[in-house]
Formats: structure tokens, C-alpha cells, sequence
């Protein structure tokens, strides 16, 4: 799950629950995603990178570098 | 066929039944809608969650079950919907009934599974219930921080309250929110209704405003169209009309030719009775002319005639008389001056002889002079006795010469002016020809007419004529005036009328 990209659906930011659609298991799944450093905002349609994963459904994202 | 073999044979078919009995028994595959919960013996996940976990998940394939040692059940990952209705309060504080749609599943991973299994898998068809008192709850903070505006249109609003509201319990329940809908919304307070009102309104005006531009042409358009065909029937009508009345008057005019006629027949008669009374009347009128105008006519034609050659012999007469008497007058004037004259001389003569004597006798000189004095002026008074003589005879002939003219004059004025102006002419063009006289430099623009039509006005002008023959009737001739005071000169214009006469 770390390591992976991820494509933001929900803007992610502080008070925010955001979302990502990660492909996973041969599919694709959405993640509550919160940014892994604090204050910052990712808008919707950004390219995210999973830096942790939080059993069952949370992650936590920084913006990839593309 | 030996017994035996059928005996294997049935043996080996019963065999291969129970056989297939036994794996239909033991083996279990996992559908990819569903998870396989295995619980029992030896039933342990090798992952890293397999600590906690006292059963063993298996998805997407199939595993043996030990029959009476494990038990399999199964868990469907099925997307489930269930319905919400909820009366809530938006963040204006206007109160709507919403009604919505979750759309959920269990998780796909194993940890949903396992939070699901555990709290689930023996209420799978209560799940819906459980939702939707969930959903309930958090439906009523989810849209107590939306506006109504939201609720309708930001999608994007809804389902990120959605997951900050519900995200963390879902999670516990191992379930995961695909989709949140929200169907319908009642609204009251009518919020809803006057939020479009002002849209409605403006389209609403456009449309009547457009209807009513519309509607403005269509009845311009008409209007035009219905004056231009009331003109049209119009222009008809007065065609119609005025062939009408020529047909009338066509028809009139044949009614009346019959009486016309009559009348034309009559009137024609009535001319001809007219004109033989005309010729009647001329006949008549000739009759009269012939034998009354005619006649008295001629009488006094005659008569006429006859006094004015009386008259003109009167005039003749009373001329010839005159003259005569001038002349006789003139011929005693001038015998008596002659015989003045021969006494003058004689008495001169005979003086000088006395004073010769006188001289000669010796008496003084003044006794001659006297003598020559005295002769002179006896000479003198013989002449002057002559003179007045002759004056006083040539005055009676003018007198009576003037008295026989006025009296031709009464008989017959026209004549005699004619007859002194032709006698008088020359002097009349030398006076109208003096107007002339004080022109130094005269231009005459229009040629020979021009100096013909100068010479008329100046002889009009000058009033010469006229006034030449006033002076005339007044008593002769100017000329005659100054010749009366000359001794002896006769005035030409008696000259001419002896000419004229004789």
C-alpha cells in the first residue's frame, strides 16, 4: 500500500477529510486520505503518493513528484 | 460380461461418487462478490493481521473445509443501498425533509472484512437498519452544515461532509460509503421555490416581452395588411362607383334622348318660326327704309347740301367783298399819299423859290429860314395829315375785313381753321423746328423713323399747331399783328388766302 500513487478525489486538507482512489488488488479503491505534512492542501486531480497506511481505510499522502 | 467385472465396475462408479460427494462436501470457493469466513481448526491467516484474528478470510478462491472440524460462512461484498428520510435543519436554519440514497459495501480489504464479519455476518439482512439509523444521525450534521444552495448543487460539499461525518464510524463497521444521494428535498418554508422565482420571473418577462414584441409585429403587420386591403376595396369601390354613375348616366341620357329629341324637333321649329319672324320684321323694316328713311334721307341730304353751298358762297362773297374794300383802301391810301407828297414838293419848291427871292431881295436870312420853317413845316403837316389819312382808310378796310372773316367764321369755323393752317404751315414747322434750334448734339437711335417720330412730337410738343390756330381764330396771325405796325407791308397770310382764293 505505501509506495503507491494515488489519484486525489477529495480535496485534502487541514479539517478536511479528502479522498484518494488508490489501484489496489487488482482494482480500485478509495482511501480517506489526510496530507502527511500538516497545512498542506492537495487539490482535486492531484497525484498523490501513499506515505502510510492506516488499517482499514485511512492513508496518509504528499504530493508526487511527476 | 463376467459378474465380477460389473461388481468392480459398480464398486468403482459408487467410489468415484462418494468421492465426488466428499469434495462437494469439503471444498468451498469463494465467488468474487463474497468473502469465506473459516473458523474452526487450524483456521489461521498467515498475514500480519492474523494475530487478533481467530478465523481465516479467504476471497476469490476456493479452499477445503473440514466438515465437523471448520465452519465456512459466507459474506457478501455486495454494494447494498437503503433509503434515508430525514427532517433536518439546513445551516440557514430552514427546515427541509430529505430524502436520500446510501450506497455501501463491506471493504474490500481484510480488515473491513473482519470488522464487518464480526459485527455482521449473522444480521447480513439487518445491516440496511442498522445504516439507516446511522445514516440518520449523520445526515442531520451533514446537512446542518450545508445550505440549502449546497444541498442542491455542490456535490463536492456533500460527500466531503459526508466522509468527515461518517468516514471514522464506517470505518469501524468495516463498511466502506460508495455514494451518498440525496433525492429529494421538501421544502416548507417554500424556500426552494423563491430561490427559482427570480429566474422564473426574469424568463418569464423575457418570454412576454418577446410574445409582446411579437405580437406587436404580427398585429403592425396585419394592421398594414388590413389598411392596404381596405384600400384596395376602397379604390374598387370608387371605380365601381364611377362606372356606375356613367352607366347611370348612359342610361339616363337614352331615357332622355326621346324627350331630347322633342325638344331638338321643337327648338328647331321655334328657330325657324323665329327666323321667319326676323325676316318679317327685315322685310318689314326694308319696307320702311324704302319708303320713309329713304326719301327723307335724300330731303335732307339735299337740304343739307344746298346750305352748305350757300353758305360757302356767302363766304366767297363776304372774302371778295373784304378784299375789294382792302384794296380800294389801299389804292385811296397811296393816291392820297401821292398827291400829299407832290403838294409837300411844291410847297417846298415854291418855299425855296421865296426864300431864293427873299435871299436875292436881300432880306435877312432868318426871314428865309423862317419862310423854310414854315414850309417844313407845313410839309410836315400836310404829310402827317396824309398819313393819318391813309392809316384811318386802312384801318376801316382792316375792320371791315375782320368783320366780314368772323362772320365767315360763324358760318363755317372748321373750313377756315383748316384753310389758315394750310395757309399758316411754313410758320408752324419754323416754330415746332425752333425746339430743335437749342439742341447742340442730338444722337436719334432708331434712324430716319426716329427723326420723323422726333420732328411729329415737336411739332405736337410745342403746341404750335394748336395754339397757331387758337391765335388764328383770335384775330389772324402773329405775323399779321407785327405787319400791322410796318407802314404799307401787307401779311402773307392774307398773301396766301389771295392766292388760295382767286
Amino acid at each position: 500500500m505505501v509506495g503507491r500513487q494515488g489519484r486525489v478525489t477529495g480535496k485534502i486538507g487541514p479539517g478536511l477529510v479528502g479522498e484518494v482512489m488508490v489501484p489496489i488488488r487488482g482494482g480500485v479503491e478509495a482511501f480517506y486520505a489526510y496530507p502527511s505534512l500538516p497545512d498542506e492542501e492537495i487539490p482535486v486531480g492531484s497525484i498523490v503518493v501513499v506515505v502510510e497506511y492506516s488499517p482499514p481505510r485511512t492513508v496518509y499522502v504528499a504530493r508526487a513528484v511527476v | 460380461m463376467s459378474p465380477e467385472i460389473l461388481v468392480v465396475g459398480g464398486v468403482a462408479v459408487v467410489a468415484l461418487i462418494v468421492l465426488i460427494l466428499l469434495f462437494k462436501a469439503i471444498w468451498r470457493v469463494a465467488e468474487p462478490n463474497e468473502a469465506l469466513i473459516i473458523s474452526g481448526l487450524g483456521a489461521h491467516t498467515k498475514n500480519e493481521l492474523a494475530d487478533s484474528l481467530g478465523f481465516k478470510i479467504v476471497t476469490g478462491k476456493g479452499t477445503a473445509v473440514l466438515p465437523g472440524f471448520q465452519t465456512a460462512r459466507r459474506l457478501r461484498l455486495d454494494s447494498r443501498a437503503t433509503n434515508l428520510q430525514v427532517n433536518c435543519v439546513t445551516q440557514q436554519g430552514i427546515p427541509v425533509q430529505v430524502r436520500g440514497v446510501i450506497i455501501y459495501k463491506v471493504g474490500d480489504d481484510f480488515t473491513s472484512i473482519a470488522n464487518a464479519a464480526r459485527r455482521f455476518l449473522d444480521q447480513q439482512d439487518s445491516m440496511n437498519g442498522a445504516i439507516h439509523e446511522l445514516f440518520t444521525g449523520h445526515l442531520r450534521s451533514i446537512i446542518g452544515n450545508l445550505t440549502v444552495e449546497d444541498l442542491i448543487l455542490n456535490r463536492e460539499r456533500l460527500t466531503s461532509e459526508t466522509r468527515s461525518s461518517a468516514a471514522d464510524e464506517m470505518s469501524k463497521l468495516g463498511l466502506v460509503v460508495d455514494s451518498l444521494q440525496i433525492q429529494e428535498i421538501e421544502d416548507e418554508t417554500g424556500y426552494i421555490t423563491n430561490l427559482g422565482k427570480p429566474h422564473a420571473a426574469k424568463i418569464a418577462a423575457a418570454a412576454r416581452i418577446a410574445e409582446a414584441q411579437r405580437d406587436q409585429e404580427a398585429t403592425e403587420a396585419e394592421q398594414v395588411a388590413a389598411a392596404k386591403k381596405a384600400s384596395a376595396i376602397r379604390e374598387s369601390q370608387i371605380q365601381q362607383a364611377g362606372y356606375q354613375a356613367e352607366v347611370d348616366q348612359a342610361a339616363a341620357k337614352a331615357r332622355q334622348a326621346g324627350p331630347l329629341s322633342e325638344a331638338t324637333a321643337r327648338q328647331e321649329v321655334v328657330v325657324q318660326e323665329t327666323r321667319a319672324a326676323e325676316l318679317e320684321a327685315q322685310l318689314a323694316e326694308q319696307r320702311l327704309q324704302s319708303q320713309v328713311r329713304k326719301p327723307a334721307d335724300a330731303k335732307a341730304y339735299e337740304t343739307v347740301t344746298l346750305s352748305q353751298a350757300e353758305r360757302d358762297a356767302r363766304i366767297a362773297q363776304a372774302e371778295a367783298e373784304a378784299r375789294e374794300t382792302e384794296l380800294r383802301a389801299a389804292a385811296q391810301a397811296s393816291q392820297v399819299k401821292q398827291a400829299a407828297a407832290a403838294d409837300a414838293e411844291s410847297v417846298r419848291v415854291r418855299g425855296e423859290a421865296a426864300a431864293a427871292a427873299t435871299k436875292a431881295t436881300g432880306l435877312g436870312e432868318a426871314e428865309a429860314a423862317k419862310a423854310r420853317g414854315l414850309a417844313e413845316a407845313e410839309a410836315a403837316k400836310a404829310k402827317g395829315l396824309a398819313e393819318a389819312e391813309a392809316a384811318k382808310a386802312k384801318g376801316l378796310a382792316e375792320a371791315d375785313a375782320i368783320r366780314a372773316r368772323s362772320e365767315a367764321l360763324r358760318e363755317n369755323q372748321e373750313a377756315v381753321i383748316a384753310q389758315q393752317l394750310a395757309e399758316n404751315w411754313p410758320q408752324i414747322v419754323e416754330a415746332g423746328s425752333k425746339a430743335f434750334g437749342n439742341v447742340d448734339h442730338m444722337v436719334v437711335l432708331n434712324g430716319a423713323q426716329g427723326i420723323e417720330e422726333m420732328l411729329a412730337k415737336a411739332l405736337t410738343l410745342g403746341g404750335t399747331g394748336l395754339g397757331l390756330a387758337r391765335s388764328l381764330l383770335a384775330g389772324g396771325a402773329p405775323a399779321e399783328k407785327d405787319g400791322a405796325s410796318v407802314n404799307g407791308a401787307e401779311p402773307p397770310a392774307t398773301r396766301n388766302a389771295i392766292d388760295t382764293t382767286s
